[in-house]
């Protein structure tokens, strides 16, 4: 279990006058932090705006960028928006999860080092397919670059 | 100002402030149809039933249409029959329809409005219910969200008028889901258990816990002696079920209709609200004496009760401990039955109270005070049941020698009554001119949040009534902020009191108003005006309580604290 930096949360808190209208650039903060929602700050953050634990659980599973599990260190967005599709992203993704072990019911190697996720578009179609590890853009891919990607985030840990 | 009128139908229909076309509609006696609107709550615009036509041949939502002068819509076109038709479809789609088992049946609005709207059910499958298992885990309330049509009126009701948000949408698309944060149950988050979802509920997915069965098996039990109490409010949210005004009370007739059903015994909960307001003031001068942190809260509803503990646990050691009147009178069943197989049963308005009940510290010597709560609405079905019509029945009174009651006990019923009840135990004077004076003192009323000041003597009372948890909360807040200062606060945690409890038949605004006149009827009728009047409470302290009061009648729960 994460433990939980509340000073961290009064900070972010405090930045947005723990209003509760901002609840979603507070949460957006969270978890830019953690790479996910952990329930403990939640809870903190549902005390300390007024709103319910069930209001922001509810924000928290409506909108598919926040996830309240936790993430590998690298998050690979694979696109498999129109664009990537078209340039072959499915075989990109296979190659992912060959080379990961992962699959769409498992997004999290066991050694927390890589989470795959599938996302829509991620508006660089032009470099189609993309894979976005962390902030970073992959352009162009194809199965063996993904391999390698996936052998060079290992060996960097 | 000319007064200003719309056109519904073709129908001139006149409005002044109404909030929408909807109630201008319902006022002129116009029926539109709507899932999702209650008038004490916000707009949502979320269900699609009250589509009405415009002049331009549009179809808007009437709950979220304001009406303007000359303004024309139409309610009943074949565009509107049409688009009525396919919402209901639709929503059937995604409902799991058991009409004829479920708990709702009868009362179920999505039921009605299909016969109504003469909706065929083939045009979609009905497959994309969600699957998420029943939530049967609060002892007030089931949930079952395979019925959830999603029209949020509970999520409102929750977060708007009680401020506790213990539901609230979740998930999106085919996977939205009414429920608490995080996968929890309902006795997990922080429900207090008023039950006011699940009279806002338009079908069966909120219902209160229904325990008709285990009290049929007790009234048929032979070796069981079932002694029955029945709460103030009871007697006026039963009327309109069976045909009559909904400003009866119907005293002598539900006695008469509990022991028809089998009760050995019938008593009148009335006798211990009378007890309550003896302990409660007792306590309150106690406090006032040694100087204690004021004001002293009211400990009467198990929703404010759980409120307190739940939100404001600080405040906790500042509720009286006085048992509620159900607590009291069970305490006083077991006396006087001491030996025997006695079923003590409890008919409440209320949904929170079959939580109360099952609390540990409401065992005394061993023994629960109340073995089962049974809410107005599943009284009123067993009455059907066993084929009564109320109406027709003859009066009879509550067994002795706990049968007697004053009109302090039948005004707990209604917000402010526990405080009109202090005051009068305080004045300690039943002249009408002084019970005028009280009357009259701002304690009346169904206004969600009442302040006022009461002279006693040379002490000047600043005190406090608030209905509906959400009040309770604006109240809190100006204590603690030190902008307001009270010695005694009343809180009911349902809007208007216990008549408007979520153990209640559901009623609107207007109708809750008649059954509020017809508790002060019942009081008018009454000889016995002030709690000390009653001649059953000498009975009770000196044979039944021998010494024991303050340790039977009071429940100390553990946030109380020691200092008591």
């Amino acid at each position: 279990m994460e433990t939980i930096d509340y000073k961290f949360l009064d900070e972010v808190l405090e930045k947005h006058d723990s209003d509760g209208t901002k609840i979603i650039p507070i949460m957006q903060q969270v978890q830019e932090k953690y790479r996910y929602l952990p329930k403990e700050a939640l809870t903190y953050i549902a005390k300390k705006t007024g709103l319910s634990e069930a209001k922001l659980y509810g924000v928290a599973t409506f909108y598919s960028n926040f996830s309240l599990e936790g993430k590998g260190k690298y998050v690979l967005k694979v696109c498999r928006g129109t664009a990537c599709h078209v340039r072959k992203s499915a075989n990109v993704l296979n190659a992912l999860y060959e080379a990961t072990g992962l699959s769409d019911s498992k997004s999290t190697t066991d050694d927390g080092l890589i989470s795959i996720e599938i996302v829509s578009c991620l508006g660089a179609c032009a470099l189609s397919p993309v894979v976005m590890v962390n902030d970073v853009v992959h352009a162009a891919m194809t199965p063996d670059k993904a391999k390698d990607l996936v052998a060079e985030l290992r060996a960097e840990g | 100002m000319a007064e200003k009128k719309m056109f519904i139908d073709g129908v001139e229909c006149p409005f002044t402030n109404e909030r929408n076309v909807l109630e201008v509609a319902r006022k002129n006696g116009i029926d539109i149809p709507s899932l999702c609107y209650c008038e004490n709550l916000s707009i949502y615009g979320g269900c699609r039933m009250c589509l009405v036509e415009t002049e331009r041949g549009g179809l808007d939502a009437a709950c979220s249409m304001q009406p303007r002068d000359g303004m024309k819509v139409f309610t009943h076109t074949t565009k509107v029959l049409k688009s009525r038709k396919t919402t209901l479809q639709l929503l059937m789609s995604s409902h799991r329809a058991e009409c004829l088992t479920c708990d709702q049946s009868g009362k179920c609005k999505l039921q009605e409005y299909a016969h109504r709207y003469g909706v065929d059910d083939t045009r979609f499958e009905h497959n994309s219910y969600s699957r998420e298992k029943i939530d049967a885990s609060s002892p007030s309330i089931v949930r079952d969200p395979s019925k959830c049509i999603l029209c949020g009126l509970c999520v409102r009701m929750c977060a708007e008028v009680q401020n506790i948000g213990a539901i609230d949408f979740t998930k999106r698309g085919k996977q939205a889901l009414v429920a608490p944060g995080f996968g929890k149950k309902l006795i997990e988050s922080n429900c207090v258990g008023c039950g006011q979802c699940a009279a806002v509920c338009p079908t069966g997915a909120i219902t209160i816990k229904n325990e008709i069965g285990r009290f049929w098996d007790m009234l048929h039990d032979p070796n069981k002696r079932v002694v029955v109490q029945f709460a103030p409010s009871v007697r006026v949210g039963m009327a309109e079920e069976f045909g009559m005004p909904a400003d009866t009370a119907v005293t002598g007739k539900l006695v008469t209709a509990l022991r028809r059903l089998g009760a050995d015994v019938v008593y009148d909960t009335n006798l211990t609200a009378d007890l309550t307001i003896m302990e409660e003031s007792a306590e309150f001068f106690e406090k006032v004496k040694n100087g204690d942190k004021l004001p002293l809260f009211t400990s009467c509803c198990p929703g404010w009760i759980q409120h307190v503990e739940k939100a404001h646990p600080h405040l906790m050691p500042q509720v009286s401990t006085a048992g509620s009147p159900m607590e009291m009178f069970g305490a006083l069943i077991r006396k006087q039955f001491k030996d025997e197989d006695v079923y003590s049963v409890a008919i409440m308005p209320c949904t929170a109270k079959k939580f109360e009940a099952q609390r540990p510290e409401l065992e005394k010597d061993g023994q629960r005070l109340i073995d089962l709560v049974i809410t107005t609405s599943e009284l009123n079905r067993m009455i059907k049941e066993a084929g009564m019509d109320l109406k027709c029945l003859p009066d009879s009174d509550p067994d002795d020698p706990l049968g007697d009651y004053t009109g302090a006990g039948v005004i707990f019923g209604v917000t402010g009554g526990v405080t009109e009840a202090v005051i009068r135990r305080v004045l300690a004077d039943a002249s009408p001119g002084t019970l005028q004076t009280i009357a009259e003192c701002g304690v009346r009323g169904l206004e969600g949040i009442k302040a006022f000041e009461v002279s006693a003597g040379d002490l000047k009372l600043r005190i406090a009534v608030a209905n509906g948890l959400g009040n309770a909360d604006k109240l809190i807040a100006k204590i603690e902020s030190g902008e307001e200062h009270f010695d005694f606060v009343e809180v009911m945690a349902c809007p208007n009191g216990c008549i408007g409890g979520g153990g209640q038949p559901p009623a609107s605004n207007a109708r809750k108003a008649e059954r509020f006149s017809a508790i002060f009827k019942e009081d008018d009728r009454l000889e016995l005006k002030i709690p000390q009047q009653n001649p059953a409470l000498q009975y009770v302290y000196d044979e039944l309580m021998q010494g024991r009061a303050h340790e039977l009648l009071h429940i100390h729960y553990p946030l109380h604290g020691d200092h008591h």
